[in-house]
């Protein structure tokens, strides 16, 4: 017995010291990616989490993607018709794709997805409210009749963020409403899922059998090749240890690194610098329902008046390269990108802002910010506007929780005036949240609805963008939201990942690229 | 002895019912909704409120206490909501990177504490006596989390000598040798810890040192190293061992700072994911299963006194 005991505690720190050597990973051909955090879940529909979407890609795909410029292109489609003043769309599908199951791809999955991603989807009410039917017209035939034109179909159908991601039709069946299990994590995708381990990892690996858009890769449109054998998505939440993780070769790709690292790392050689190419915004949501803001539109323009948003990013963001007051909901270059409006953007002037709230009747009763801690630059901006608008006479009272307790709070209208959040880059205006009259703060004035229905109502690019110029002129005029600005994030990778470029178009996806 | 153990698993079993009702009802009271977490941004009241009745998260909280509390006692924990795997199986994946942990945290805790602190006694009012107390309060003194930063960047980041964070588990790949993903975090996690048991056994050593019969061997003549090992040592160290217990459980539940910053897949910062998340049958769970730890781990210390020191008297 004691020598048993002695032969295990010696076999142990053998080996140990075995393992005192550098450390290689554990496959050469797995990448592993330091994420923040883990998803609320994978079933795409479902949410509308960033890492799910991160992650989601690799495994689901949708109908469209977009390219490198936004645009949406085929890729489980291969085309489409119009008819009936772009009220019915015809589909066609790609011949021959297979699932992660071995089962092919038909009109009938399509149809079962877009049905769920309609009825129980995350954004799926926004094109599918209006959705008259959807069916198979063929084996790879799908018809989408609606009842008015919307112009923003293929974004809708092309954006995977809580977006139209295609699964098996029996799976679809048979979840539901129910968020799909992970034994059910079943895409046509280049890589598929393997297990998810809570607190270790979500493992992803290769699909020998993907059949892929024959293009080059352009953005998220074209062939999706996989050249790594898996990804390996790994929680790591201190920033610090997802750098030092990167530097020490542990890791291959880690995401969300803090602003005040960025001097150090852009010069530091065992790391590469990615940096988002689509920015994303603060944004602080007003009560139209309830409250002093409900529909008193010239104290939120007093309100808007009093704050300098460069001193909020400076505070919130520090390094200068990583941020940019832009008062356009879109950065410039953008097809979407406007100025209408943006004259109010950051005008930071208190005594014309006391001056306007007075004249708006404000009293003096309290505001109540709703902000949460997750975030810091939430919390960053928040503290600075709170103090910008005391300075003009506006009494804000900040109600600072955490994320779950803010997400709960803000569906209840009578818990706050305003909330702090941030809106990631979207490809088309239709999928701001501010434009969907159900989110919390529930704008939805008859201006809106007739600028939303010009928007929406025609297929016609330049009249699309007159509408949201026209728009975004609303959303300063009647501040249902106010931007505090453009954040660059940015990730870090190793040097030795080879086809990642110099930034990512909204999340970073690992097809294409090998290490 | 029997009668002891009986007595107080009987009140074990009260502590950890009112245990079970007092985690239910404060982690229901917690403002926030999983439901809002899941389904994210755009969802609509009708969708939270559809899923909230599926997960059954819309009946009265005392129906599902007791619908939890019996499944408890049929050993099943629940299914956690995001991860949709049994309770039971999410913790055991847990509880084998904070027990080892723990265990190897221990490992340094013993051997770094107790010797260290014996020096520091019989060196009492020297340099070293000084020198290691002033260590000793610095380690105790420095966050968990500035030490644990600061050894990824040097045995990780630089010299590339450990892992900088992770742990796959000894039953994979790498077997026993993974455990050198936990040598960084234990010394993290060694550091405050073994600085109170080197004060305590320090403390401890002094008391038993002016006491009457350790005079008396002194002055038949016993030599010093003898004193020390048979009389002092193993008296003092009854004070000690009682600290070991509680730092044990301690590790357990109060790692979750050190799991963070080396991103290790233990309870400590699951309970805390969770709580974030408010995965209720997870945070109950992992609760529970740590209230067990702390009175099966204060039931074992208390009957360790009795071998270590004849004179106590359990009944």
């Amino acid at each position: 017995m004691r020598h048993s005991l002695r032969n295990l505690l010696s076999g142990a720190a053998l080996a140990l010291l075995a393992g005192l050597a550098p450390v290689t990973g554990a496959s050469a051909d797995t990448l592993r990616y330091a994420t923040i955090g883990e998803p609320p879940s994978l079933d795409v529909h479902m949410g509308t989490a960033t890492i799910a979407a991160t992650i989601g890609q690799h495994m689901f795909e949708t109908l469209y993607a977009f390219d490198s410029t936004y645009e949406p292109q085929p890729l489980l489609a291969s085309g489409e018709t119009l008819e009936d003043d772009g009220r019915t769309i015809v589909m066609t599908l790609r011949q021959g794709v297979k699932f992660h199951n071995g089962k092919e791809l038909t009109a009938e999955d399509v149809v079962a997805s877009l049905k769920r991603w309609g009825e129980h989807g995350a954004r799926g009410k926004l094109l599918m409210a209006n959705a008259v039917s959807v069916e198979a017209t063929g084996p790879y035939e799908v018809t989408l009749k609606l009842s008015e034109p919307n112009g923003a179909w293929k974004s809708m159908l092309a954006f995977p963020n809580g977006g139209p991601v295609i699964y098996p039709s029996e799976i679809v069946t048979a979840a539901g409403g129910d968020p799909i299990a992970s034994e059910n994590y079943v895409g046509t995708g280049p890589f598929m899922f393997k297990e998810w381990r809570g607190n270790r990892h979500v493992e992803l690996v290769k699909f020998d059998d993907y059949v892929g858009v024959d293009a080059p890769a352009d953005g998220y449109a074209g062939a999706r090749l996989a050249e790594v054998d898996a990804i390996r998505f790994i929680p790591v939440p201190d920033v610090g240890t997802r750098v030092s993780g990167v530097q020490a070769g542990d890791y291959d790709y880690a995401e969300f690194i803090s602003g005040d690292l960025y001097g150090v790392l852009k010069d530091d050689a065992s790391v590469k610098i990615h940096l988002s190419g689509a920015p994303i915004f603060g944004l602080m949501f007003m009560n139209s329902k309830e409250g002093p803001l409900a529909d008193n539109f010239e104290l939120r323009r007093a309100i808007h008046t009093a704050l300098n948003k460069e001193e909020a990013l400076r505070v919130s963001v520090g390094e200068e390269a990583l941020w940019k007051a832009n008062g356009s909901f879109y950065p410039e270059g953008n097809i979407w990108y406007t100025e209408a409006g943006t004259e109010a953007y950051s005008v930071g002037d208190p005594e014309k802002a006391k001056a306007m709230a007075e004249a708006a009747g404000y009293d003096g009763t309290p505001i109540k910010l709703l902000v949460s801690t997750n975030y810091k630059t939430h919390f960053d901006q928040a503290t600075v506007f709170t103090r910008q608008l005391a300075d003009a006479g506006i009494n804000v009272q900040m109600v600072v929780v955490d994320w779950a307790t803010l997400l709960k709070k803000r569906a209840q209208p009578d818990q706050w005036d305003m909330f702090v959040t941030h809106h990631g880059n979207i490809p088309d205006p239709i999928l701001l949240t501010a434009l969907n009259d159900s989110y919390p703060g529930w704008w939805a004035t008859p201006e809106k609805a007739a600028l939303k229905a010009k928007f929406t109502g025609t297929s016609d690019l330049d009249v699309r963008r007159e509408a949201w110029s026209e728009l975004q002129a609303l959303i300063y005029e009647q501040v249902p939201t106010i931007k505090v600005g453009d954040v660059y994030s940015y990730n870090i990778a190793s040097p030795s990942l080879k086809g990642l470029g110099e930034t990512t178009l909204i999340w970073p996806h690992f097809w294409g690229i090998s290490k | 002895m029997l009668a002891y153990v009986l007595k107080r698993t009987g009140a074990a079993i009260a502590t950890l019912v009112a245990a079970s009702i007092v985690i239910f009802i404060f982690i229901h009271l917690i403002p926030g909704d999983p439901i809002y977490v899941m389904l994210g941004d755009e969802a609509t009241p009708e969708q939270v409120e559809a899923l909230r009745t599926r997960l059954g998260l819309d009946r009265p909280l005392y129906v599902q206490y007791f619908y939890w509390a019996g499944n408890v006692l049929q050993g099943d924990l629940g299914t956690s909501i995001f991860f949709q795997e049994p309770v039971t199986v999410i913790i055991r994946d847990g509880a084998e990177t904070s027990l080892l942990l723990a265990c190897v945290t221990m490992v340094w805790i013993v051997a770094l504490g107790v010797p260290v602190g014996v020096l520091a006694a019989i060196r009492q009012g020297t340099w070293v006596d000084q020198g290691l107390s002033g260590i000793a309060m610095l380690l105790a003194s420095i966050p968990t989390f500035w030490v644990g930063l600061y050894l990824i960047l040097i045995f990780a980041a630089h010299l590339g000598w450990l892992p900088s964070s992770g742990y796959p588990s000894i039953f994979e790949d790498g077997g026993l040798s993974n455990l050198r993903y936990l040598l960084l975090p234990s010394l993290t996690l060694a550091a405050p810890n073994a600085a109170l048991i080197l004060r305590l056994t320090r403390a401890s050593m002094l008391d038993v040192a002016k006491e009457d019969y350790v005079r008396t061997a002194r002055s038949k003549g016993i030599r010093p190293y003898r004193v020390v090992v048979r009389h002092i040592l193993r008296n003092a160290l009854l004070a000690v061992v009682s600290a070991f217990g509680f730092t044990f459980a301690a590790l357990i539940s109060e790692a979750v700072v050190t799991e963070t910053v080396f991103a290790l897949p233990g309870i400590g910062r699951m309970v805390v994911q969770s709580i974030l998340r408010r995965d209720y049958p997870v945070i109950q769970g992992v609760i529970l299963v740590i209230v067990c730890l702390y009175l099966v781990i204060n039931l074992l210390v208390d009957i360790s006194y009795r071998y270590l020191d004849p004179r106590v008297d359990l009944e």
